[in-house]
């Protein structure tokens, strides 16, 4: 801006003047939604009564049985999920567009009504569920069931991120892969998959959170064997809320380190490949 | 195949081979062909996998692999043994980048990282390298030093190289070239050949003819020159077998071959033309004029004679052709 000094004949106008009083205001702006989306949190460690911090009954269990059927569910949604989320990426099939659209649909429905249908079909009534019984697999309330009740819930969401991480690896890397003598399965592995770990990183974490913490299908599919959702909600029902809070920080502190680290860590790896 | 290009082609890669052609006619394509990245027929290697194929291809952006670093990129088609980064760095010391082995792509030049997947390329000794548009991802400034280099190692290598460009400063350099339009070849010799004795309009305009005139052949005078004239010019060319009086013709010339006549020539101009300068530009150190006359030219006049000149729109000047720098074009 010109000053007056060096040109006195001239007024120098200011544009900026009258903006400039409320340049507060982005950033206040900012800080108060911030603020109200994290003051829940700072309010659960003034809730925790830390003089008396205990466990309900079969806490611990809830805490076993979440963690270890978590992690089946999210080995066999992503062994399953990948392929198919490698086809919808790179595949060039006529209808593709339209199993685009049906992956959609479990992921718009609501848990609960994703539970009805699932103990509907796989109920022991159904003929699907009979068939499973037959096999010696029964799919209500027990840890295949819950397993299930998970898999619905986390796969699709898996499926959508890693079929974004597949999409993001530029297709000439794939051919000058193959130009250069490697296969397609030597190629996936070598190419696609490092070069999409950051996305597909992305996809097993939104995945673990979603397995860990179903209510919804779980509640109607497998209210047994009690994860950590589930015994919540018992705790809150039978006891109270003072009950909660335990298992609430357990359940923090499992679910939310592996996102953060692998976002954190995805974070670094792309500014030192770009 | 989502459109289907009509592409039939046969070719002889000699040495360093340059398929020239302007953008649009399907070169990127006819390479990815070759090397089996799109269906089509080829031979030879047709009938086998990309994989299987002895053939290396250099895409115009090179394709390093952005999360390997040099070394890995060069090492990438070697087999998994003991001595593969030994191997990869010999590579990469043959084009003169063993310092640079532990970068990663992003940290390479240009000119760098092309040569990081020319020794990529050449890790698995295939018989026949493919390079798109070579030229097209590196700067002015070092653009002709890498083309030299390139073509040194590809020699050095003794892999026949067929590159694909609209560069005509690419297929100066060649052993061998051919121009590709309409989706075939119109042309195909040495560049000495084709440079000098380009058979079609297109095909001058592509190697940087900027002057045509129509005009018909009025005298024949046996074996030894011929007269062609136009509405309001007449010049002299070398003579032409074939070419009857009557005959309709083009004359390609270049900006570069127009020269200004001055007073004391020592030699003879049989053609020469006087003209006046309707525009100039400074191109670079030299001067681009273009001048009315009897015909429209553009003439690029070298540093020493533009400064010596002192032209500026509006002047009147005589510019003379040498009879051999007319390419006759039927």
């Amino acid at each position: 801006m010109r000053s007056a000094d060096h040109d006195p004949g001239f007024p120098v106008y200011r544009v900026t003047a009258g903006f400039d009083r409320f340049r507060w205001m982005g950033p206040a702006l900012a800080g108060l939604i911030f603020v109200f989306l994290l003051a829940p949190f700072a309010a659960l460690i003034f809730a925790t009564d830390w003089h008396d911090f205990h466990f309900a009954e079969g806490d611990l269990g809830a805490i076993r049985t979440s963690l270890l059927y978590s992690m089946l569910a999210l080995i066999i949604s992503v062994l399953a999920g990948t392929p198919l989320a490698w086809w919808l990426a790179r595949g060039q099939g006529r209808g593709k567009w339209f199993f685009d659209a049906l992956l959609m649909l479990p992921l718009l429905t609501p848990p609960l009504a994703l539970g009805i249908l699932l103990s509907s079909f796989y109920g022991p009534y159904s003929p699907v569920g009979s068939l499973f019984s037959h096999a010696g697999i029964y799919l209500t309330n027990t840890a295949p069931a819950f397993i299930l009740a998970q898999i619905y819930g986390a796969m699709p969401y898996y499926i959508i991120a890693a079929r974004a991480a597949f999409e993001g690896v530029p297709r000439e890397l794939e051919q000058i892969s193959r130009t250069l003598g490697r296969n397609r399965f030597q190629t996936f592995w070598r190419v696609t998959l490092p070069l999409a770990r950051i996305g597909l990183s992305a996809g097993v974490a939104l995945a673990w959170v979603r397995a860990m913490g179903e209510f919804g299908i779980v509640l109607i599919v497998a209210y047994f064997p009690e994860g950590i959702p589930v015994k919540l909600w018992v705790n809150l029902q039978d006891i109270g809320l003072s009950a909660v809070y335990p298992l609430l920080w357990i359940f923090f502190l499992v679910a939310v380190p592996l996102p953060l680290w692998i976002g954190l860590r995805a974070r670094r790896q792309t500014q030192a490949m770009f | 195949m989502q459109q289907p290009l009509a592409l039939d082609i046969s070719l002889q890669v000699r040495g360093f081979t340059v398929l020239l052609g302007v953008s649009g006619v399907g070169k990127s394509s006819l390479l990815k062909a070759i090397a089996g990245l799109l269906p089509a027929r080829v031979s030879p290697y047709g009938d086998l996998m990309v994989e299987q194929r002895p053939i290396a291809y250099l895409p115009q952006g090179y394709a390093l692999f952005p999360h390997l670093r040099a070394w890995e990129n060069v090492a990438f088609p070697l087999p998994r043994s003991a001595h593969r980064r030994t191997d990869a760095l010999v590579l990469l010391q043959r084009v003169g980048l063993e310092d640079l082995a532990n970068r990663f792509p992003s940290e390479l030049s240009g000119g760098q990282k092309q040569r990081v997947a020319l020794a990529r390329a050449l890790a698995r000794k295939p018989q026949l390298l493919l390079l798109d548009e070579p030229t097209s991802a590196l700067d002015m400034a070092t653009r002709d030093e890498v083309l030299d280099e390139l073509v040194r190692e590809v020699h050095e290598f003794g892999i026949p190289v067929l590159a694909v460009s609209h560069d005509p400063h690419l297929a100066m350099l060649a052993d061998h070239m051919a121009i590709l339009r309409d989706g075939r070849i119109v042309q195909e010799d040495t560049p000495a050949e084709v440079f000098a004795r380009p058979r079609h309009v297109a095909s001058a305009r592509l190697l940087g003819f900027r002057n045509f005139l129509s005009g018909r052949v009025v005298d024949s005078d046996d074996e030894s020159h011929l007269q062609v004239a136009g509405p309001d010019w007449q010049l002299q060319a070398d003579w032409q077998a074939g070419l009857s009086v009557g005959t309709s013709v083009q004359l390609a010339l270049r900006a570069e071959d127009i020269y200004l006549q001055d007073a004391g020539a020592a030699h003879f101009c049989p053609n020469h033309l006087s003209v006046q300068v309707k525009a100039c530009r400074k191109e670079g150190l030299s001067m681009r004029l273009y001048l009315e006359g009897p015909t429209s030219l553009e003439m690029l006049l070298p540093r020493h004679q533009a400064e010596a000149a002192q032209i500026t729109v509006g002047n009147f000047l005589k510019v003379c052709v040498q009879p051999r720098h007319l390419q006759i074009i039927r």
